[in-house]
């Protein structure tokens, strides 16, 4: 190879250099808990708008320039394409900068990586959803894309906990799915209001519609009942899985949340019948790169960002137990 | 939902590389040692030469040597008598420890990025951007930079490293006085051959035997002036050589299923905890491993102006995988366990070739001697 071959295939590789991030500009914010927020944002090359395609379940690395860059999911569903969003809980230094920014701020966007959720396999079939704090994210975007695809799929279950009314993620599309006939939404989280106080639910207190009808109602009842008459239930999300007791017959279980709830999760599951095979769950672990190149995100010999971060039980369960 | 590789397996890359380069070690050429420095010069017309050096006059001794790196030729004769191998793996010659990807701004109309000069090349003064020649690199080494062309080529074509590497030369020297802690040929890997470089070298007295293992090397050595044709003797004398050089490495470590052992010793967390126990999680072992790779990716900036890098990182650290809420790998025993089964374990499920070259770095650079060879026998 000589120097101007070299310098040819530099050429190539810079305009397809995985690495650059594209210009995105945020569009609107949405504070969904006091650590939590939803951005809608787009790109700002508009011809990119439209070729950019991407599947549920996939995500991307955001940047703050001179920050440093971050992976989250897209949480919004490619069957709706005005604009794309992510949501993040403010917890280090890359999401506090995110907080920080406001509408009309740019960020660096690279993707979309991973592999999605299986689509073709879930056709045909009963779906329970089973999702705990912003573990609802990625789910999210699969959900409004079955549900924008109504008829390809069977019953649809959402059983989704947090740890307070106020940690509650998403309640717009909790209204939304709950209004929805065709779906059984299940809300739970681990503690009501009136019995642990923390400093941050207190600020919150008011702003949550759900939690605004506690006090009417009355505490110490476990089982709680919202102004539409939906339950907001008490209790861990194993435990009401396991109380809900969902039919494995025909069906996937989708299961997204913090690595203790996933690990708790499975073996109610494997209870209730559903075999490793038929859960399905998308991991989260600290990335770099995103393309399956910096080594810290594996599992075993899988790395999540790239050979995932969707996997069935199946894949992921000889080494779950003491690497995740 | 099963998992594609653009490259299912080491043999499979490896035979595409020979099927290209069809090997032909039976045209040999001499070329007298202190002629080296004459045919480099004509090499430095298209390469940047880099050479097996000591840096500089630094009092900084390793056990006893000098820090010995690869670097930049600087013209004068070289005599390689007293080389045995590098501190710094070639590795850094690709995969800079610290390397920028690119610059942003930030100006009226938002931010825009660019790309530093000609990444992926060393330039040399004039600024014309050259690809790599890298003089008296050891058969372990080279294997290594193979192993690592796994990564960076599988699944997205890194942009950095991958250009470096294929332009570059890689001309091998026969490892005849290999250290103690070296256990290359328990890896399928001898001190006197390799497939993976481009030339190979062996030391028979005033002169070197040069044979030509790939098709960039024997182009290279059409265009070499000043070399004799190697006669039969010569040929004798350098396999006598290599045959002394295999004896030398005496370290030896059992690799049959070494892939199943370990993994039913995955969860046997006494084992893990007895053989981590003395390591004091400093991540020099896996700086210099030749086959090392991972990486962090950071900004800086600077009022208006920064630049994304990225730089060498090391699963020896906790920080490596700390994630807000928990870290997989909190516990130094988890740490040394993912080193030696990403090496012994994972690399061979996904390739089908264990990670390890046997070069020896880990053992006899660790402050604390720990020691692979020990930890893999306890499996036995």
């Amino acid at each position: 190879m000589t120097a101007s071959d070299i310098i040819e295939k530099h050429r190539f590789l810079a305009q397809s250099n995985v690495y650059l991030p594209h210009i995105m500009v945020i569009e609107k914010i949405i504070d969904e808990t006091p650590s939590v927020r939803t951005f809608h944002f787009n790109f700002k090359d508009e011809k990119l708008r439209d070729e950019f395609t991407f599947e549920s379940g996939q995500f991307g690395e955001y940047s703050v320039f001179g920050v440093g860059e971050a992976p989250f999911c897209i949480s919004s569903s490619p069957t709706r394409r005005d604009h794309l969003e992510f949501a993040l809980q403010r917890v280090g230094k890359v999401t506090n900068a995110l907080h920080r920014l406001g509408v009309g701020a740019e960020i660096g966007f690279r993707g979309p990586y991973g592999n999605g959720f299986p689509l073709d396999l879930l056709q045909g079939k009963n779906l329970v959803f089973v999702g705990g704090g912003i573990g609802l994210a990625p789910l999210r975007s699969l959900i409004w894309n079955v549900l924008d695809n109504r008829d390809k799929y069977g019953d649809i279950q959402i059983i989704y906990g947090a740890r307070s009314p106020a940690d509650l993620c998403f309640k717009y599309d909790l209204d939304a799915w709950g209004d929805d006939k065709t779906v059984d939404v299940i809300t739970t989280v681990d503690r009501q209001e009136s019995r642990v106080q923390s400093p941050v639910s207190r600020v919150e207190a008011g702003n949550s519609r759900l939690q605004s009808q506690e006090s009417r109602v009355g505490a110490g009842d476990s089982r709680l009942q919202t102004a539409d008459s939906r339950l907001l239930r008490e209790g861990f999300v194993p435990q009401i899985l396991g109380q809900v007791a969902p039919s494995a017959q025909n069906a996937i279980a989708i299961v997204c949340g913090p690595p203790i709830m996933i690990r708790f999760t499975f073996p109610v599951l494997e209870k209730l019948g559903f075999t490793p095979e038929q859960m399905i769950t998308t991991l989260e672990k600290r990335m770099k790169c995103g393309i399956g190149k910096c080594g810290r995100c594996n599992i075993g010999n899988i790395y999540v960002c790239r050979d995932g971060p969707v996997f069935s039980y199946a894949q992921i369960k000889g080494f779950i137990s003491s690497e995740y | 939902m099963s998992i594609e590789y653009r490259v299912s397996s080491f043999e499979e890359y490896r035979g595409g590389r020979r099927e290209a380069s069809k090997l032909k070690t039976q045209n040999s050429k001499l070329v007298r040692k202190k002629d080296i420095g004459s045919v480099l010069h004509q090499w430095s017309k298209d390469y940047t030469i880099f050479v097996p050096c000591n840096e500089g006059d630094t009092a900084f001794t390793v056990h006893g040597s000098r820090l010995t790196v690869y670097g930049l030729w600087d013209g004068s004769d070289i005599n390689l008598d007293w080389y045995r191998n590098t501190v710094t793996p070639p590795k850094a010659n690709f995969l800079p420890p610290l390397e920028e990807m690119f610059r942003f701004q930030k100006g009226k109309e938002g931010h825009s990025m660019e790309l530093p000069f000609e990444p992926g090349v060393w330039s040399l003064e004039s600024g014309v951007p050259l690809p790599q020649l890298i003089f008296g690199i050891r058969p372990c080494d080279a294997r290594a930079l193979s192993l690592l062309d796994l990564i960076f080529t599988d699944a997205y074509q890194d942009p950095y490293y991958l250009p470096r590497r294929e332009g570059a030369v890689l001309v091998g020297l026969v490892c005849l006085n290999p250290y103690d802690s070296c256990f290359c040929t328990s890896l399928g890997i001898g001190p006197g051959e390799s497939d993976d470089v481009d030339l190979l070298l062996t030391d028979i007295g005033d002169e070197f035997l040069i044979e030509e293992i790939s098709d960039k090397g024997k182009r290279l050595m059409e265009l070499t002036a000043g070399l004799k044709d190697a006669t039969e003797d010569d040929t004798a004398r350098a396999n006598e050589a290599k045959e002394k050089a295999y004896g030398r490495v005496t370290r030896k470590i059992n690799t049959e299923g070494i892939k199943d052992r370990l993994l039913s010793a995955f969860e046997d967390e006494h084992y893990w905890e007895k053989v981590a126990a003395k390591c004091i999680a400093c991540g020099i072992c896996t700086f210099l491993c030749p086959t090392c790779y991972c990486f962090d990716i950071s900004d800086e900036m600077v009022k208006k102006q920064g630049a994304r890098f990225r730089c060498w990182d090391s699963c020896a650290f906790a920080l490596y995988t700390k994630m807000p809420m928990e870290n997989p790998r909190e516990e130094k025993w988890q740490r040394v366990r993912q080193k030696v089964c990403h090496k012994f374990e994972f690399y061979p499920m996904t390739f089908d070739v264990i990670a390890c070259t046997g070069c020896g770095r880990c053992i006899r650079l660790c402050p604390v001697n720990w020691d692979i060879t020990q930890t893999l026998r306890l499996l036995d």
